[in-house]
């Protein structure tokens, strides 16, 4: 992903806070306020300048204006977002509702200050943008910015576009990207994930130790994006219609649309390399969330390598878990990739540990009990056959031992089911005493059962013959 | 009864008869120590019956107890309170049910004291009884589960709440898998010898997990398992190890010796007979590594030996005592090379090896004097002067296995005899020996175990040869002698009277009069007749009354024996647990009878017994349905009997055989 190529403008943004605004009147701000500089600004630019950025100080000035408005949007509905939390602090479920729907505000305003934003970028290659700023401020965006020609044209938007770009299932996923980043922006959140996060940092690519790479500080470029910019769904923009894209090479089929002249090998073609990127620094990432491993600031600084690491382990490690698995709606996830693959394998984990936690293949469990002291592996079926087998073949004795092996099976049932996915080990040890003493009791009663019926048989060398309970456990068998 | 068994048995009957002067002023303590040196248990038997005072010194001290029968094992449980080891592998009819409620009538603290439990065979046995025996036997530390081929998961997940268990037999438990094993190694973590044998489920990752968290284990046999290199890999961390049996483990080939090498040097005994894929450049590397090793098995697993292995092996001079090469060809060199290599040998397999020879024998044995067992089965080419060189150099030879040697002759064995004092067991099956060899022989008077099957010039005389000195004889091997008549018997009882086990199959010279001399023989536990056409009903009985500790009787194709001997052991072989009567002459009453007395029979062959009708087997399998263990039967009976029958044997444990043969008679 390529900085550079991120054409963003105002116009995207403007646009989809036009359709999102009306969704929500709840919000009147963000309705109106965003026609103003949309007509203005840019109405009067014309598409040929496109292509290239020739220093417009109308443009930009222009721009400047919009974005300050933006800014101050942005202060208003996190100013009510303040108000709200301290008015209904009671009704749980409406407060939610409306700090929803404000961030989904906030994140209009916050798409179209990026984007402007972008759009006063002086060159494609604007990295040196991003290692500037400091953490967490907005307004920073504003000074870097010097020239910009980025011209969008209202007209060009079709129908079509409008629908394709804001189709509902970009919001939702807008929608939830956002959420976790606004929510962080607007209101001050103790360092949840902050525990979680070393963790997960294994899981990425970009890990920069697990790669074997120890990259001494300094030899390379850091940068830190903000949380915006990674949770941005879409990094690369058509500068005639404004639809974002995940790809360029989307951009660039895109492109052919807008005329011949994108048609063309050259335009169609992977953007060649910089030359002079060969001799700069390697690229490095740094984390926006202050306290994280992967932060700058932090005294064990682990950077991560690429932008697709820095979106997955912001969203893992500092984002709410919006995704849930629909099997078992138990899981949750902030990467949709990460749910997916969740989700291939959700129901088939036929390996059980003692402590609850079941896992796909044996080896996996087996790696899992070999590391903690006390878990042993739950053999499969065994609570229920256990019980039905129990009562089937004593229950002919009398009723007493009935009772106890019932109850133990039942009693299984409940630690296991109730115990959390099993992270709290202490928890767990106390589980599977409990299994234990319970076993242990039911076996002691139903011992008296046979001791009754036993010590008064005759001999057994007659011509005996076996209670029906047998006969079932012998089918059983037969069957197996 | 021995003569230390008389004595006391005379004091306490003539201190009891004298009102209470003698035995039994003597303090319990003082008594029990008499009893702990009384080596016979029917002395102790004795004892018991005829003095009070012998009986509740017994009650106190007696540690060990080997049950037969399922009814009195509550009471003895109770009788006995400090029992330490507990073997209940011969006791008919457990299951489940019995088991705990012997345990419960134990009662609390009862059985506190066990450490031991063998429940070999015992496949009446489910997880219900082993969870109540693990929770009444707070100290348990060995538990033997081998040969229950029900057992699987569930069994020894109920075990591995025995935390203290230090020793546990799995052999042929064929449905414990991965989890049945690392609840046992969870469970369990103070294991040091383990034996899995057999148990086919259990795969690399099981043995993984043993190996994390068994660090004390001292022993493991893996044999015919499908584990692979991997398993070796987490095996060569275990510190403790000291021995390891692998046989026929056909995934482990020379890498997985190569992972093994690498580990600490306590590990002594490798067995890796027919692992296929093991060659002499694997072991190299094994010993290459682990330069303490004591005992090497590799029978049937080489096809070839090189020079590097042949050097290697002459780094463990100091400690290799063992080294079985069966199956292999060996040539005179390499039999020079290891006994100029490992001078402490004690014991070398050499068993259907070709191209062992005279030579080969003098070099191996000119520097290893301190051999006990040689085992020279199948090594046709050897005469004479091997067994020459043999008792020139190996005077403490303990077990010589000569079986279809036919070279050899009386004037080898006369130097063997002469030379080695010691010998105790020797094996001449199809050597073609006479009565002179049977002479010299007779002066090793150490002699416990003589096999000499198929050596049909042996006759009465040889046997009274053998009789007149050899009185410490366990086990006599007649297969197919048919010289012998009943006067050879006569004088074999004259003086073996210790015989255990023997084997008179096909000397069909054999009749009633010559089972009545057998009779004497009160130890006899395994008694083959197959095949003598001659005895009857009349001879059985006279076995059946005199020999009282019959375990295994095979009277197959004994024709005229009939329900009248069928029905003499139903009286009186109340000791008897396999019983082999294809081919009789029975019907199916007497068939009844006697599976419905016989309350230790647990395995019966009962092929083309073509006078019981359907009825009969119905009616008789039913009577003994809860003890049999296994069955084998004609193919026909499978669709016959009843079905409810069938799954009745099932569920007790019962496995059976179904066997499709013709009804031939043979007269041998």
């Amino acid at each position: 992903m390529d900085r550079g190529q991120n054409h963003i403008h105002g116009q995207s943004a403007a646009n989809l806070c036009y359709q999102f605004g009306s969704d929500n009147p709840l919000l009147g701000m963000g309705i109106q306020q965003p026609f103003v500089p949309f007509t203005s600004p840019f109405g009067a630019s014309s598409s040929t300048n496109i292509p290239h950025m020739d220093w417009n100080p109308a443009t930009m000035l222009d721009n400047l204006t919009f974005i300050e408005d933006k800014i101050r949007q942005v202060k208003d509905v996190i100013r009510t977002m303040v108000d709200n939390g301290g008015q209904l602090p009671c009704r749980q479920g409406d407060l939610t509702q409306q700090q929803q729907v404000v961030n989904a505000d906030l994140t209009c305003l916050i798409v179209q200050l990026i984007s402007t934003a972008g759009s006063l970028l002086p060159s494609l290659k604007n990295s040196s943008f991003l290692s500037h700023p400091p953490a967490g401020h907005m307004d920073t965006v504003n000074h870097v910015g010097s020239s910009s020609s980025f011209i969008p044209n209202v007209t060009t938007i079709s129908e079509e576009n409008k629908e394709d770009m804001c189709s509902p299932e970009d919001y939702e996923e807008l929608f939830k990207g956002f959420t976790d980043g606004a929510m962080e922006g607007g209101i001050e959140i103790d360092n949840v994930f902050v525990e979680e996060q070393d963790a997960k940092d294994g899981d990425e690519g970009g890990d920069a130790s697990m790669d074997g790479e120890n990259l001494p500080p300094g030899s390379y470029e850091l940068l830190q994006l903000e949380k915006d910019e990674i949770l941005a769904p879409h990094t690369h923009f058509c500068s005639i219609c404004g639809k974002g894209f995940k790809r360029d090479a989307n951009l660039r089929m895109h492109m052919r649309g807008h005329g011949d002249e994108y048609k063309s090998p050259a335009a169609l073609a992977k953007p060649p390399r910089d030359a002079s990127a060969e001799h700069e620094l390697v690229k490095r990432y740094s984390c926006p969330f202050v306290g994280c491993k992967r932060n700058k600031l932090h005294k064990n600084f682990q950077p991560l390598k690429t932008i697709l690491c820095v979106k997955n382990h912001y969203k893992r490690s500092h984002c709410e878990k919006s995704y849930t698995c629909s099997r078992c709606h138990t899981k949750k996830f902030s990467v949709m990739a990460d749910l997916k693959t969740h989700e291939k394998h959700c129901g088939r984990d036929k390996w059980l540990c003692s402590c609850g936690t079941s896992f796909s293949r044996k080896d996996k469990l087996f790696a899992h009990v070999a590391l903690f002291q006390g878990h042993t592996p739950a053999l499969p079926a065994d609570e229920p056959k256990n019980s039905s087998d129990q009562i089937s073949r004593v229950g002919s004795h009398q009723e007493p031992a009935k009772f106890p092996s019932s109850m133990s099976s039942s009693f299984m049932w409940g630690t296991s089911s109730s115990d959390d996915r099993g992270l709290d080990i202490k928890g767990l040890a106390g589980c599977s005493e409990d299994i234990l003493s319970t076993g242990n009791f039911g076996s002691f009663n139903f011992s008296f059962g046979p001791a009754d019926g036993f010590t008064g048989e005759p001999s057994g060398s007659t011509f005996s013959v076996l209670p029906p309970e047998h006969f079932q456990s012998a089918q059983k068998k037969g069957k197996n | 009864m021995s003569r230390e068994g008389q004595k006391l048995d005379y004091a306490a009957a003539g201190g009891n008869g004298a009102g209470g002067v003698g035995i039994g002023v003597l303090s319990l303590d003082l008594l029990g120590q008499v009893l702990d040196r009384l080596r016979e248990p029917r002395d102790r038997k004795a004892c018991r019956l005829v003095s009070r005072a012998f009986e509740r010194a017994e009650a106190t001290h007696r540690r060990a107890l080997r049950v037969l029968r399922r009814e009195p094992l509550p009471r003895l449980l109770r009788a006995f309170p400090s029992l330490e080891r507990l073997d209940l592998s011969a006791c008919a009819s457990l299951d489940d049910a019995s088991l705990s409620a012997a345990i419960a009538a134990a009662g609390a603290g009862g059985l506190a004291g066990l450490r031991r439990v063998c429940l070999a065979r015992a496949s009446g046995v489910g997880w219900r009884g082993l969870e109540a025996l693990v929770a009444a036997c707070p100290r348990l530390e060995a538990v033997d589960l081998s040969h229950c081929v029900g057992a699987g998961d569930r069994e020894v997940a109920a075990l591995a709440a025995a935390a203290g268990l230090r020793e546990l037999r799995l052999d042929k438990c064929l449905a414990v898998t991965d989890m049945g094993l690392a609840k046992v190694v969870v469970g369990c973590p103070r294991l040091e010898k383990l034996s899995v044998k057999w148990c086919r489920e259990i795969s690399d990752i099981g043995i993984d997990l043993l190996a994390k968290k068994c660090p004390e284990l001292r022993s493991l046999n893996i044999s015919y398992l499908k584990v692979g290199n991997g398993s070796l890999r987490s095996i060569s961390t275990l510190e403790k190890l000291e021995e390891l049996a692998m046989v026929g483990c056909s995934c482990i080939d020379d890498e997985g010796l190569e992972l093994l090498s690498k580990g600490t040097d306590s590990l002594q005994s490798v067995d890796v007979s027919r692992c296929d894929h093991v060659t002499y450049q694997g072991l190299a590397s094994l010993i290459d590594g682990r330069k303490f090793l004591q005992k090497l098995h590799a029978a049937d697993c080489l096809h070839e030996i090189g020079q590097r292995f042949v050097s290697k092996l002459a780094t463990l001079k100091e400690t290799l005592t063992a080294l079985k090469l069966d199956g292999l060809e060996v040539s005179d060199s390499l039999l020079q090379a290891i006994g100029e290599g490992c001078n402490k040998l004690v014991e070398i397999g050499l068993s259907k090896c070709s191209g062992v020879t005279d030579e080969g024998i003098s070099s191996l044995v000119a520097r290893c004097s301190d051999l006990r067992t040689i085992d020279l089965t199948c090594c046709n080419l050897i005469t004479n002067n091997a067994l020459d060189s043999i008792a020139d150099n190996c005077k403490m030879l303990e077990c010589l296995r000569l079986e279809s040697c036919s070279l050899i002759n009386e004037k080898g064995l006369e130097r063997i005899a002469n030379c080695c004092p010691n010998l105790k067991e020797i094996d001449l099956t199809d050597c073609g020996v006479n009565d002179a060899a049977l002479q010299h022989l007779a002066k090793c008077s150490e002699l416990r175990t003589l096999k000499l099957g198929l050596c049909s010039s042996i006759s009465d005389k040889g046997i009274a040869f053998i009789s007149s000195n050899c009185g410490n004889l366990v086990e006599l091997d007649l297969y197919r002698c048919n010289s012998i008549t009943d006067d050879g018997l006569a004088a074999l009882v004259n003086g073996c009277k210790k015989i255990k086990l023997l084997n008179l199959c096909y000397c069909n010279k054999i009749t009633d009069s010559g089972l009545g001399h057998l009779g004497s023989l009160e130890e006899l536990t395994n008694l083959e007749l197959r095949c003598l056409v001659r005895i009857t009903g009349i001879g059985i009985s006279s076995i059946a009354t005199g020999c009282k500790s019959l375990i295994e009787l095979d009277l197959k194709r004994c024709y005229s024996v009939d329900d009248a001997g069928l029905g003499a052991l139903a009286r009186n072989a109340f000791n008897l647990r396999q019983l082999t009567i294809s081919y009789c002459q029975v019907t199916g009453l007497g068939l009844c009878h006697l599976l419905s007395s016989l309350r230790c029979l647990q395995d019966i062959k009962m092929v083309h017994l073509s006078w019981v009708s359907i009825e009969g087997f119905e009616i008789a399998l039913r009577a003994a349905c809860g003890r049999l263990k296994k069955l084998k039967m004609l193919n026909g009976l499978k669709t016959v009997l009843s079905p409810e029958l069938l799954q009745m044997l099932h569920a007790c444990g019962c496995r059976i055989r179904w066997v499709d043969k013709p009804l031939v008679y043979k007269d041998c």
